[in-house]
């Protein structure tokens, strides 16, 4: 029992850092509509950004700062450079031009550091047990941060006039046309967030883990069901949907092994698109 | 030198197989296969395990067509209903499940330390004929190929899938059902892919996991999106210039001594990427001019 | 033998976009579907041909409910539809458009293909003189070799029906079929339109030219904010009160 409940808790931490990567998919797809294969690359961006600022200023606080503005920065500069040239064009060309942007960043990052992992300073810490189940102060204060982050996400979403034109957009983008919205300003926004979310999030899984060029590459695949299975477009769906898909994996862990992870999101994503070929919650498309 | 020509001609028309499927698939039809390698992998492993257990290989090499063309049939009957985009993340998630199932299952594939000692095609050959003898057979194989794509894309069934990728609804509206062209298609390009990979493991004669990354998808991607998507033409240019590209970053390394290994592998994936989306910028069409609108 | 939609109701979220509609079409019968733009006309056609799922109501054809069959099994079964917007294959030339919509073709299926050349060369050859009578009556012989996408708007309405008329259709369903056609050719639509009808093929047709489509059809319905307010023959209907309200709205 308390073994599940460990499986559970592991899984809640995983599932953060899912639905943070989920949380910048689900945006993009939401409102420039394509998936963004250069998230998980945004992720580790971030990550090295932040091992940077660790080690120069030997400062967390710092690194996680520098490490949201380097998404945010690398976010923005794919969109001026590349997905606002696409703008009316099909899907796979977006598509494609997302891989591209992946593999430069990809290629940015290995040739400044080379192939090697590396490790974020942290202290150690003993993990503390709560009601049977082993919990790492390191764990808690990840989580505490990346719930921090999201509930600043959501404030901008919902509270904010740009948050509300953001969420109107991904709602009817004609409609949101019509009424005045300025879709520039919108994209703007929307890479800097889905930027920043991802720059976070890459150097979360940076000091619990290690960085390394493919961590946000691996990521990539849970955090697309997670978007998926939460709704396209769906803030707090994205969240909730990498939570769960984090507990089961976690959960899963000891039937089918530590590295067949990525099969149990592939299944759970194949799944959702059984039922509902257009995504839980998925608009679909009429036809007149 | 003249083995190292022979060597590079091989492995361009094991590259121009892979190109000719998804010149098919993509080009022809409109699906956004990212899972390319993953049926290249079955296919090496189908093929390299059968011989190894004294299989003929010529029967291996037939199942490595039929084994990844049946694994299509699923994907597909599962997937083919879905948007591009998400037929497009859910093929990618499949190769990179193949390349975790094969790092993993390591009773049967060696996990990361692959499969060495696939015997070579004409055994009986050695040095430069037994390279010609394969740059032959692959060479025939890949005209085989062209002729079977040029009769496909000329054909009712080739007119239905063109149709497919410029309206798929109203091919709906027309009483035909899309799923199932698209599976063909999509069971054909892997079977193009299962007999690449063939002659790739039986060529360089030992397979690991790290050769089946997405990257070689994309390598795939960059040589048809250089040539022109929807024609043969554009897919043997592009995989000329593909070709060219891979050795050419070689020589680089060997002329410039400072820049190590490890390196010109970074350099090499920022060059597909940029050329990724250069090309899809400016020159979508590619450099046979596919007037193709999508 | 007839085509009859009974009781249709759809929402689009909260909004009833079709209110319990019930319309038949008898066997090679001739009927106009009329009403105001937004009216549901459109998307009783999408819920006939299977691209929409109704919320309630059916389908039926020869009384048999459609519910079952997805589209493409309900336009092999003889239900056929055109588009209001068209939805041609831009890429493929008019002549191609109209080949790749007959029916049952051997070399629409790879085995066959390799396997039966013979008798893919024949089909080809009686379905290509098909086209060609297709492209004659509907003045498309001259583009038949374009690209479908260079089409002027309504040639591609042109175009639309003429894939319908490939498929040997019992009953086809034309949704604006005459929008942006010159007036001449759509004499000659209309004439052949009667000719198809004659030999047995039933029709509903969408349709805002009224003068055109009153030249066409005996019967008339007529659909306002997702209800039929009236049908029977184009004189009465169109004189009748709730008709000329929903058209003029509050002037009259
Ligand atoms: N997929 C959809 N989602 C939401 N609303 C829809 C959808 N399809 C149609 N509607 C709404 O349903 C109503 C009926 O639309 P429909 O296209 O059937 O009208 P119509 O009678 O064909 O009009 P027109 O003569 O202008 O073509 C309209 O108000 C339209 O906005
Ligand atoms: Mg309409």
């Amino acid at each position: 029992m308390t073994d599940l409940l460990q499986h559970v808790a592991n899984g809640v931490v995983q599932g953060l850092f899912i639905g943070m990567a989920a949380l910048a998919i689900t945006l993009v797809f939401g409102i420039a509509r394509f998936p963004n294969a250069a998230t998980g690359d945004m992720m580790t961006f971030g990550a090295y950004a932040g091992l940077v600022a660790q080690q120069a200023a030997n400062s967390l606080v710092l690194a996680g700062a520098v490490a949201i503005l380097a998404g945010a920065v690398v976010a923005l500069a794919s969109h001026w450079l590349v997905f606002r040239r696409l703008a009316g064009r099909s899907v796979v060309s977006l598509l494609v031009a997302s891989i591209g942007v992946a593999f430069m960043i990809r290629a940015v990052l290995g040739v400044v550091f080379g192939q090697a992992q590396a490790v974020f300073q942290v202290p150690l810490t003993r993990a503390q047990l709560y009601w049977g189940v082993r919990v790492t102060p390191l764990n808690l204060q990840i989580s505490q941060v990346v719930v921090a982050a999201l509930l600043v996400v959501f404030a901008v979403l919902y509270f904010t006039p740009i948050g509300r034109q953001m969420r109107a957009v991904a709602d009817d983008r004609d409609l949101a046309r019509v009424s005045g919205i300025r879709p520039e300003r919108v994209m703007v926004a929307l890479w800097l967030m889905a930027g920043a979310v991802a720059g976070l999030a890459g150097m979360m899984l940076g000091i619990k883990t290690v960085v390394a060029p493919e961590v946000g590459w691996e990521m990539l695949l849970p955090a697309f069901t997670a978007a998926i299975l939460g709704g396209i477009g769906s803030a707090p769906g994205a969240v909730l949907a990498g939570l769960l898909l984090g507990v089961a994996q976690e959960v899963s862990t000891p039937f089918v092994g530590f590295s067949y992870k990525i099969a149990i999101a592939f299944l759970v994503m194949l799944g959702v698109l059984l039922v509902r070929p257009s995504g839980l919650f998925g608009r679909s498309e009429s036809v007149r | 030198m003249s083995a190292y020509f022979v060597a590079i001609g091989i492995v361009s028309l094991i590259y121009m197989l892979l190109a000719l499927g998804l010149t098919l698939q993509f080009g022809l039809t409109g699906l956004i296969n990212f899972g390319h390698v993953g049926f290249f992998a079955i296919g090496a492993y189908t093929s390299a395990l059968l011989s190894l257990q004294g299989v003929p290989l010529p029967l291996s090499f037939l199942a490595a067509a039929i084994v990844p063309g049946l694994m299509a049939l699923p994907i597909g009957l599962i997937s083919l209903r879905l948007r591009d985009d998400y037929f497009a993340i859910v093929t990618l998630g499949f190769s990179e499940v193949v390349r975790a199932v094969i790092t993993n299952a390591r009773e049967l594939t060696g996990g990361t330390q692959g499969i060495p000692g696939i015997p070579r095609m004409y055994p009986g050959l050695t040095g430069l004929p037994a390279q010609l003898a394969v740059l032959a057979t692959v060479g025939l194989v890949t005209l085989a190929a062209v002729w079977m794509i040029v009769r496909i894309a000329r054909s009712p069934f080739g007119r239905m899938i063109q149709a497919i990728r410029d309206n798929e609804v109203a091919v709906k509206a027309l009483g035909k059902d899309p799923a199932r062209f698209k599976v063909q298609v999509l069971a054909v390009g892997a079977a193009l892919a299962g007999i690449a990979s063939a002659f790739y493991a039986h060529y360089i004669t030992y397979i690991v996991p790290d050769q089946f990354i997405p990257l070689v998808t994309f390598y795939v991607w960059m040589a048809i999106i250089m040539g022109g998507a929807s024609r043969i033409s554009g897919a043997v240019l592009g995989t000329a210039i593909l070709m060219a590209f891979l050795e050419g970053s070689r020589f680089v390394h060997d002329f410039l001594p400072g820049v190590s290994e490890v390196h010109m592998a970074s350099v090499r994936i920022g060059i597909v990427g940029l050329l990724l989306i250069v090309f899809v910028i400016k020159r979508p069409q590619g450099l046979m001019g596919d007037t193709t609108q999508r | 033998m007839t085509l009859e939609v009974r009781d249709i109701v759809m929402n689009f979220g909260g909004f009833r976009a079709l209110d319990g509609v019930s319309l038949t079409v008898p066997a090679g019968g001739l009927v106009g579907l009329i009403g105001p733009n937004g009216a549901g006309k459109s998307t009783l056609f999408a819920i006939m041909s299977g691209f929409q799922t109704q919320d309630a109501g059916a389908v039926l054809l020869d009384g048999r409910p459609l519910d079952a069959l997805a589209a493409p099994a309900r336009a092999r079964a003889g239900l056929v539809r055109t588009f209001q917007v068209p939805r041609e294959f831009r890429n493929l030339t008019v002549r191609q458009n109209l080949l790749a919509a007959a029916p049952g073709q051997t070399g629409e299926n790879l085995l066959g293909l390799f396997f039966q050349p013979g008798r893919v060369a024949r089909e080809e050859a009686v379905i290509a003189r098909r086209a060609e009578e297709t492209l004659r009556l509907l003045k498309l012989a001259p583009v038949a070799d374009q690209p479908a996408r260079q089409l002027s708007g309504g040639q591609k309405k042109l175009l639309e029906l003429g894939r319908a008329l490939m498929l040997d259709p019992r009953f086809v369903l034309l949704d604006e079929p005459f929008a942006g056609v010159n007036p001449v050719l759509i004499g000659e639509i209309v004439a052949r339109i009667r000719e198809l009808n004659a030999a047995g093929i039933g029709f509903l047709i969408i349709e805002h030219d009224l003068e055109a489509l009153t030249r066409l059809v005996p019967y008339l319905a007529v659909l306002d904010r997702g209800r039929i307010i009236a049908q029977g023959g184009p004189d009465a209907v169109l004189t009748d009160a709730a008709v000329r309200e929903a058209y003029l709205g509050g002037v009259a």
